[in-house]
């Protein structure tokens, strides 16, 4: 403001541009609660993205995995046999696995 | 809950005399949407009235500056608190609004090729049908952009600093905008005689 020059045009025009305040009416309400919607999507894309990805990914892993199981089950028993035991287990491990994966990340949205 | 909204209220009236810069600080830094809310209650007066000057609807000024606002939130970190943050807040309003007449060109370039005509592209400024004052009129004779610079020096009471950095454009450029606008409001009207606006 400082650098222009105001003659009485300048005001005058001033003057004219002039209008009342616009009353906020909700305005910025409605704002926040667009920015707040859009940090939940944000937060909430990647966790549900991997969710999706491991229950995808769960039943050909189990099926691989069991397969692996078959695979080792032909070699030498007594080496074999502790992996063949806990290939077995593996739906097991899954499922816990992704419920710990849920339950971590629960917690994070409800510390956030 | 109930300790949740009281936090959120706190807040709230804990950044109400704080000033522009730490409220982005804060927003930036800790994500704080408190802080930023403040920063919008202070600025949505002049932003909307910033864009219905422009657009000349005010109901499409709100809804960009809604967009406006989101745009800011997001890019708050590019925000060097040089310059005012009224004057960055009004840069990104202009280009939303930039941004969502060439959507709306394009549009209507879409409709014109697929056979049908649309009263878009030739809808730059849009005189309220009754109470048409001259700020209006003069409003209707400036092309877009001696409007966008007009309104932020004569409206939002931007130095010609200000608005080169609004409107990229060098210093010596607004002011000959300001003057070539002034020169067709001088020839178009009497502006002595006049309604406010």
């Amino acid at each position: 403001m400082v650098e222009k020059m105001q003659d009485a045009e300048d005001r005058l025009l001033e003057s004219m541009f002039q209008s009342e305040p616009i009353v906020d009416d909700g305005f910025s309400h409605r704002v926040m609660g667009r920015i707040r919607r859009q940090i939940w999507v944000r937060r909430l894309a990647l966790p549900i993205a991997m969710i999706l990805g491991v229950a995808i990914a769960a039943k050909p892993a189990v099926q691989l995995v069991t397969i692996g199981s078959q695979v080792f089950g032909s070699l030498a028993t007594e080496s074999v046999l502790p992996n063949a035991a806990l290939a077995s287990q593996m739906p097991v491990f899954v499922v816990v696995g992704l419920g710990l994966a849920f339950a971590v990340l629960t917690f994070r949205l409800f510390e956030e | 809950m109930a300790l949740f909204r009281k936090r959120i209220i706190n807040n709230a009236a804990s950044h109400a005399g704080a000033a522009d810069q730490y409220l982005v600080a804060r927003a930036v830094s800790a994500q704080d949407t408190a802080a930023f809310g403040e920063l919008i209650r202070r600025h949505q007066s002049q932003v909307r009235n910033f864009l219905r000057k422009l657009s000349g609807d005010a109901s499409t000024a709100d809804d960009l500056a809604q967009d406006c606002f989101l745009h800011a939130w997001n890019k708050l970190e590019t925000f060097t608190g040089r310059g005012s943050f009224i004057g960055w807040l009004l840069k990104v309003a202009y280009t939303t609004f930039l941004q969502s007449k060439r959507k709306s060109k394009r549009y209507a370039e879409i409709l014109d090729e697929a056979g049908y005509a649309q009263d878009v592209q030739n809808k730059s400024y849009t005189q309220p049908s009754d109470e048409v004052n001259d700020l209006d009129k003069f409003l209707a004779v400036l092309s877009e952009e001696e409007r966008a610079v007009m309104v932020m020096s004569y409206a939002c009471g931007l130095s010609h600093r200000e608005i080169g950095a609004a409107t990229d454009l060098p210093v010596g450029t607004v002011k000959s905008i300001i003057f070539r606008g002034k020169e067709k409001i001088r020839t178009e009207f009497d502006i002595k005689d006049h309604k406010h606006g």
